[in-house]
């Protein structure tokens, strides 16, 4: 019985072959076409950013510059703060550094200037505060 | 021999009658002129003439916090080493200097620095690149100024009293680049009592400061001390561009305008 199985099986490749190979190669296309999908996805092997990257990567430029003005605009009332407040503006200001660090050119120079002006008046104020 | 002498015995004795007469000081700019400051870190390397920046016309427009804090200008000349590229990036002279922006007065500020150059840019060059050059300068000090209260010294102008009455109204906010922020909360003003015996006390005004400046021109960069009279401050130090000199001298009214500061009467 299984000596008559096998030999239908070979008789079936003989006979079939190009049904056999299409089916396997359409499944290769299948696997390769997934893999290729995921490792597109992978930041590292793809150069050209994909659109959700890109806009991934406005999102976060949006971010720190939102995060910046948040933080700074506190410095002209920055003396009706609690110092525990005052505290927290300047951890932030610390975090937000590293991100303007990653921009390039004059705007990193720029904001890394204004950030630090506006760090060095909350710590003032704070200092201030706790020498009074 | 003898007439040697007697030519070198007439220089020396002219030079000392001439020194006399003038002494080794800085000769006094002419009010128009005071408050430039020369930009050189690579203007002449790069084949133009150095940059003459004019406070006057700025500051009739402009406060200093504004360029200072939000554009990011350093307080000491040369000190920001502002580049063409910055310009035309839109940083720098090029926040404002872009060949689009308005302001009251003014339909369209010029570009600061071109990628190519044409026979009309070097027009436009030398209204900042202008050391040394005979350029006629688009607003006239005489005339801009007319009106304004006066002063003795400096540009001659009382800037302090030109705001406060509206000859000139700063502009401290400027989309895209500041922030938009509460109203600063004041501080009421103080006085420091001047070490010289028989000297009027100093009375510091922070609102007269806080128009121009907001917080962050002078703290901590400038004053550092967060206790009053936890820094002592001396006019040596002052005449030598240090804590209020860093403004009073080269921008705002010089610091050998005693009795600005010196205002609180001494007691008897």
């Amino acid at each position: 019985m299984a000596g008559l199985l096998i030999r239908h099986a070979r008789e079936e490749r003989r006979v079939k072959p190009f049904r056999t190979s299409g089916k396997s190669v359409r499944n290769t296309l299948g696997i390769i076409t997934i893999a290729l999908s995921m490792l597109a996805g992978m930041p590292v092997l793809s150069n050209a950013m994909t659109p959700t990257a890109a806009a991934a990567a406005v999102q976060d430029q949006d971010d720190w510059k939102k995060e910046f003005e948040d933080i700074c605009s506190r410095t002209g009332d920055s003396l009706s703060l609690s110092s525990g407040e005052l505290k927290v503006l300047v951890d932030r200001c610390d975090a937000l550094k590293p991100r303007i660090e990653k921009l390039d050119g004059t705007q990193k120079k720029v904001y890394l200037n204004r950030l630090q002006k506006c760090r060095d008046l909350l710590a003032f104020v704070l200092e201030s505060m706790a020498g009074k | 021999m003898k007439k040697i002498l007697f030519l070198l015995m007439f220089v020396l004795i002219c030079s000392g009658i001439v020194m006399a007469q003038t002494g080794l000081k800085k000769k006094r700019p002419l009010a128009a002129d005071y408050g430039n400051v020369v930009l050189n870190n690579f203007s002449e390397k790069a084949g133009f003439s150095p940059v003459v920046f004019q406070h006057w016309v700025h500051r009739v427009r402009f406060t200093c916090r504004l360029c200072h804090v939000d554009i990011g200008f350093a307080m000491k000349a040369g000190a920001t080493g502002i580049k063409a590229n910055d310009n035309m990036s839109g940083y720098y002279c090029g926040t404002c200097h872009d060949g689009k922006r308005k302001f009251k007065g003014v339909d369209k500020m010029f570009a600061a620095c071109s990628k190519k150059l044409t026979a009309e840019d070097g027009k436009r060059c030398e209204r900042c690149h202008s050391l040394g050059k005979n350029v006629k300068r688009e607003y006239d000090f005489a005339e801009v100024t007319a009106e304004f209260p006066k002063e003795r010294l400096g540009n001659g102008i009382d800037w302090e009293e030109a705001e406060e009455k509206g000859f000139v109204k700063p502009i401290d906010f400027i989309e895209g680049v500041s922030i938009k922020r509460p109203a600063l909360t004041i501080q009421k003003d103080f006085s420091l009592n001047a070490k010289v015996e028989g000297m009027p006390s100093i009375i510091f005004s922070h609102k007269k400061h806080t128009v121009w400046n907001g917080c962050e021109v002078c703290h901590p960069e400038i004053f550092i001390g967060v206790k009053k009279g936890s820094t002592k401050y001396s006019m040596v130090e002052i005449f030598d561009g240090k804590y209020c000199g860093v403004c009073h001298g080269k921008v705002a009214f010089p610091s050998l305008d005693c009795q600005r500061c010196h205002l609180d009467p001494v007691q008897g």
